[in-house]
């Protein structure tokens, strides 16, 4: 341990801490300036925001760069030190174009927070001696790049070393003609891409996915969890007016730490795609028409009833509490066997070594948990040509499978989704679900963690709280789980869990929790 | 505050009797608001009243009326769809979908521009906001009529040519 | 018997064409009257080829669109009361007016018409009694339109309505002791007695207190401010009939006017002598027929000249102001002053001077429906002047006066005439 004063106020660190994280437990997590410092960065200590004056130093020290020692005594708001910084940072903006106004990153831009804690003078630079460079330009399938707004701090470059290891980024030239930009004949098009956007401190690095979209001060943020794969990243959902805009990773060390895909970012756009289902749909004269929810509603009723029913199938793209539900109801309409947990040949695809995962279900482990047995489409097809009545489907899409498809031909297909998709062109009643940034859910991800997912936006049209669809269903058929709401549903399903207390699961720490006697050894995300 | 004629502070006191029964104040009433009718009656003309659509009030120059966009030397808006003035528009009324430009050098503007003239409560915020001067309120237009709600939502293109005498 | 029906039929057709000609009337003068005490101009917009009368042509233009409008009704509403309110309360102003006369008599074929449509022996107790019928209105249509603001209002309406009638009927029992009578003809007949051979012996010389009363309470019965606690729209929107629309609403409306002008006539007659003309008797009215006529035509067309006069400059002052059909009002009006004042002149052709008996009766006769017309019409524009003058009262305001002030004053009233008719009268 190390006792050192900072500002005035004494305190005690590890050994081997970063004086820079030192000062913002010392300031009351109030950060330094700073912009080339990261976490999870290697530190390259060029942007000489972060100084500050420890006594017994003639000169002022760069604060990320220096590891603490006992007895220092350090000055973070000093006169020197803001002049320090002011100087700075004014030689920082000698060439910054200053175009907030079209930035995407105004409004979380580390210069212009830093302009309002140090900066507020009259610039002394014209505009036309400003060194002009590349704006606007196109370096990969998610990033755009403006060379005038980068403030050199090389955050981009270490990424693409020190995390992906692909290097496509580098600082080119030298003086103030030195400039970020790729290698010719090389993209920035690796599946961490975004993650640069996000680190960037200025609008050098932007998405084009985001871009011109929305101001980033109208968007409210919901915490939630990517479900994109089995990782389950935790994320932040921005969104507005019930749109959903982009999704930012949300830090959770023990899962993505600060990063995630970039095709988890890319997920947010299923939810507002074309063919969202958003009312119920029945077929008449052979064609899907849409119902009132009323109507809607006795029809799935009247469709759901023991001994009517032949076969059920779940998807592990549903939440935890569905799937407890689903599998309850299903052992009370069809009894042990004639039920699925899905399809076991679907939702696999490549993933890497880093946060994604080769299985794309979110929820998959939960199936795992509870018993609840995917199977392959040989076998399932097999299952299905021997039932009869009505085949009842929660979410996925089973009926792509040519074989399935086959074999429940015969039977009245009940498809609660998403989507339109073919096992929704197939079916007779169609009952709109929402998705999981519309839902307040659980989701165990690949390493046996529950995390909570928020609800960011309303469901489109009909569709409502899967779970309330759920029960309903269920107290139709006369088994009513009593569950009035969420916290009851949670302790439903920690009883089915069998963890040792009822209402954990309706006090999830931030970072999720994983059961010890369900999780395996945490792999860890990364 | 203190008006022409008027005290600053007024004080009360008890009504007399007199004034207690009611009717002789009501006579003094009926007194003041007649000698006001029966000047008015034979001064119709200098009646303070303007004569609306006959007579017109003269405003100043800072009087905030339409707004309108203003353009470039080269005639192409000003505007760079920084979502400054919808963002401080109190009444929520203009909508900017923003485009990328194919000029480098300008990269963003507003393919769509849109206010809503009803609900616009005129307070001159976006005007006030706008780092581009690309919005004023000097048209000096303030008599705004449509037929529909539709049209009090003017596009970008009204806005443009947003001169002196264009109707909705 | 045909002649008795043709007789009651003109009368109700006078009465009845007196009502519904001040009702616009004092809509204008409603409108007009609060635009000038408040210093604007008032309505001056509708017109007909640029002819809009000051305002006048307004009341037209509101029925015609009252009449178009669609007729909103709420969809809770009790539909027989609903529909029966507002006629009910329109029935109740119109059907006073049928104990009140308007003139003496008018001889016609040497017959003797007394211009009454009904002279009911108990005349004012008629009055009273239709007029406590009125709440019935008010409060079924309050209540029928199943909405809270209009339940308040009736509610309100119907307590001042009722507290009041209470005072109403103690304010003029004195004047029946002093008359000894209930029939409204004796009454007015009363009235043209001289008081020591100078004051008239009107209502309201002989019972101030009681006057004073009276027109309180018929503001009440009325519901005109200061005592319009129904229909205040700050609080409880238009009152008992917020939930009326086009023409049902109009019926609502137009009963508040009529309900003015027969309180308006109860004053005049109970009060101010009816249709009788102070110091100018029947009998003095047609010996000086002769005389009074030329002078009065002669002074009409000086009149008339002069307002042609002034509308004429006010056609050169206002020429180029608006250019269109509205600058050719005030010459047209200007030729119409003119054309009538040489029709008053020329009628000076037909020697009025020496009118025949017969006319000098009918004269005199038509001299007293004109007093009695000039009297209402001032008491109905009493009612806008006092409306536009004083603020309301409170709710509670309204019952302390009407149950702790002024039902003791008339009980004081009565009973100090009754004294005083007891010594008069003494046997
Ligand atoms: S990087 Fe920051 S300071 Fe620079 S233009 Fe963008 S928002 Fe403004
Ligand atoms: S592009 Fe952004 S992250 Fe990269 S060096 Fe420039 S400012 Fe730093
Ligand atoms: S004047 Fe005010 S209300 Fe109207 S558009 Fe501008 S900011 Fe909005
Ligand atoms: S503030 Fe000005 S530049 Fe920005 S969007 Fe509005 S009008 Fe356009
Ligand atoms: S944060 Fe320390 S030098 Fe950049």
């Amino acid at each position: 341990m190390a006792k050192l004063t900072i500002d005035g106020k004494e305190i005690e660190v590890p050994d081997g801490t970063r004086l820079f994280d030192a000062c913002r437990e010392a300031r009351g997590g109030r950060d330094l300036p700073h912009f080339c410092y990261h976490p999870d960065l290697s530190i390259a200590g060029v942007c000489r925001l972060c100084q500050v004056e420890i006594e017994g130093m003639p000169k002022l020290t760069i604060a990320c760069n220096t590891i603490v020692r006992d007895g220092m005594v350090v000055h973070t708001t000093s006169k020197r030190v803001n002049q320090a910084v002011t100087q700075v940072l004014e030689m920082h903006l000698i060439n910054h174009p200053v175009d907030c106004p079209i930035c995407d990153q105004a409004g979380e831009c580390g210069l212009q927070d830093q302009y309002m804690d140090y900066g507020l003078y009259e610039s002394e630079v014209e505009k036309t001696d400003k060194v002009l460079k590349k704006k606007a330009k196109v370096i990969g399938p998610h990033v755009i790049l403006d060379q005038e707004r980068c403030v050199l701090c090389a955050r981009c470059t270490r990424f693409c070393e020190e995390v992906t290891g692909t290097g496509e980024l580098g600082i080119y030239n030298r003086g103030d003609r030195a400039e970020i930009d790729v290698a010719p004949g090389v993209e920035l098009d690796n599946n961490y891409s975004l993650n640069t956007v996000d680190i960037c401190p200025v609008g050098a690095l932007t998405s084009r996915d985001f871009r011109f979209q929305k101001r980033v001060w109208l968007l409210k943020s919901t915490s939630s969890v990517c479900n994109g794969c089995a990782t389950g990243c935790n994320v932040r959902v921005d969104h507005e007016g019930g749109r959903i805009y982009r999704l930012k990773p949300r830090r959770n060390d023990e899962v993505n730490g600060p990063w995630m895909c970039d095709k988890g970012r890319m997920t947010y756009k299923d939810v507002h795609r074309e063919d969202r289902l958003d009312r119920v749909l029945v077929r008449r004269e052979g064609e899907l028409q849409p119902i009132s929810w009323a109507e809607g509603r006795q029809e799935l009723l009247g469709a759901v009833k023991p001994g009517g029913v032949g076969y059920v199938l779940a998807d592990p793209g549903r939440s935890l509490e569905e799937l407890v539900l689903i599998q309850r109801l299903a052992t009370e309409l069809v009894g042990e066997e004639p039920m699925a947990g899905g399809v076991s040949d679907d939702g696999h695809d490549e993933g890497d070594d880093l946060l994604l995962s080769a299985d794309r279900r979110p929820n998959r482990k939960a199936l795992a948990w509870l018993d609840f047995a995917e199977k392959p489409a040989e076998a399932l097809a097999g299952e299905l040509s021997g039932a009869s009545g009505v085949l009842l489907v929660f979410g996925g899409d089973p009926l792509a499978h040519q074989a399935l498809a086959d074999a429940a031909s015969r039977m009245r297909v009940v498809y609660l989704g998403t989507h339109r998709t073919a096992t929704a062109e197939a079916a007779d009643v169609v009952v709109p679900l929402s998705m999981w940034a519309e839902k307040d859910a659980l989701w165990v991800n690949k390493q046996g963690r529950i995390q909570r997912g928020q609800r960011a936006v309303l469901p489109p049209g009909d569709a409502r709280e899967d779970w309330r669809v759920l029960v309903d269903l269920l107290q139709s058929i006369g088994h009513d789980p009593e569950v009035a709401g969420l916290p009851a549903l949670r302790r439903l399903v920690a009883a089915r869990l069998e963890l040792e207390d009822e209402n954990l699961l309706n006090r999830l720490p931030e970072g999720g929790y994983a059961p010890p006697r369900l999780a395996d050894a945490p792999t860890g995300g990364r | 505050m203190s008006y022409k004629g008027l005290p600053d502070v007024v004080t009360t006191r008890r009504r007399n009797l007199l004034e207690s029964a009611y009717f002789t104040e009501i006579a003094r009433g009926l007194a003041v608001t007649g000698r006001h009718l029966i000047r008015n009656l034979f001064n119709t003309d200098k009646m303070p009243t303007v004569q609306y659509p006959d007579q017109k009030r003269d405003y100043g120059p800072r009087f905030r009326g339409r707004h309108r966009l203003t353009q470039r030397e080269d005639g192409s808006p000003r505007c760079v769809a920084c979502m400054m003035c919808s963002t401080v528009c109190p009444a929520d009324c203009i909508e900017i979908i923003a485009g990328e430009h194919p000029d480098p050098t300008i990269e963003k503007y507003s393919k769509e521009f849109n206010i809503d003239l009803l609900r616009c409560v005129y307070c001159g915020l976006c005007e006030e906001a706008c780092p581009c001067d690309a919005i004023r309120m000097d048209t000096g237009i303030y008599e705004i009529a449509a037929e529909t709600r539709e049209a009090f939502v003017v596009n970008k293109d009204f806005l443009l040519n947003n001169d002196k005498d264009g109707t909705l | 018997m045909l002649a008795i029906v043709l007789e009651a039929t003109a009368k109700i057709g006078f009465m009845f064409a007196l009502i519904m000609g001040l009702v616009p009337v004092l809509i204008w003068a409603e409108r007009k009257g609060s635009a000038f005490i408040q210093d604007r101009t008032g309505p001056n917009r509708a017109g007909v080829l640029g002819i809009r009368l000051a305002g006048l042509i307004h009341p037209i233009a509101d029925v015609i669109k009252l009449l178009a409008k669609e007729d909103v009704v709420p969809a809770m509403r009790h539909k027989f009361l609903y529909a029966l309110a507002p006629m009910l309360v329109m029935i109740v102003a119109m059907s006073t007016y049928a104990v009140i006369p308007f003139g003496d008599y008018i001889m016609i074929g040497g017959e003797k018409i007394e211009l009454i449509v009904a002279d009911l022996e108990v005349g004012m107790l008629f009055v009273l009694a239709i007029a406590s019928l009125g709440t019935y209105g008010v409060a079924l249509g309050g209540w029928a339109s199943n909405s809270k603001y209009t339940f308040l209002g009736s509610l309100r309406a119907t307590a001042s309505m009722i507290s009041y009638e209470i005072t109403m009927g103690l304010a003029i029992m004195g004047l029946f002791l002093i008359f000894g009578t209930f029939r409204l003809t004796d009454i007015v007949a009363g009235q043209g007695d001289l008081i020591w051979g100078w004051l008239p012996k009107w209502g309201i010389i002989v019972q101030p207190l009681g006057f004073l009363l009276f027109i309180a309470s018929v503001y009440a019965e009325t519901n005109r401010t200061p005592f319009d606690m129904s229909e205040r729209d700050s609080e409880i929107v238009a009152g008992y009939h917020t939930e009326y629309s086009s023409l049902k609403f109009a019926l609502f409306f137009m009963a508040e006017y009529a309900h003015m002008v027969v309180a308006a006539a109860l004053i005049a007659v109970l009060f101010f002598g009816g249709y009788q003309i102070p110091w100018l008797p029947r009998p003095v009215l047609e010996a000086n027929a002769g005389a009074m006529l030329t002078g009065g035509l002669i002074a009409g067309g000086i009149v008339l000249g002069i307002i042609a006069w002034a509308f004429f400059r006010r056609a050169r002052r206002e020429k180029g102001w608006y250019n269109d059909a509205r600058e050719r009002e005030p010459g047209f009006l200007g030729s119409v002053c003119v054309v009538l004042a040489l029709v008053n002149l020329g009628a000076l052709g037909l020697q009025p001077w020496a009118i025949s008996e017969l006319g000098a009766s009918l004269y005199a006769t038509f001299a007293q429906i004109g007093a009695f017309v000039i009297k209402v019409a001032f008491f109905s524009w009493l009612f806008i002047w006092v409306r536009w003058t004083v603020p309301s009262f409170r709710y509670d305001q309204v019952m302390r006066l009407g149950w702790q002030i002024m039902l003791p004053a008339g009980l004081v009233n009565l009973l100090v005439t009754a004294l005083w008719v007891f010594a008069v009268h003494q046997p």
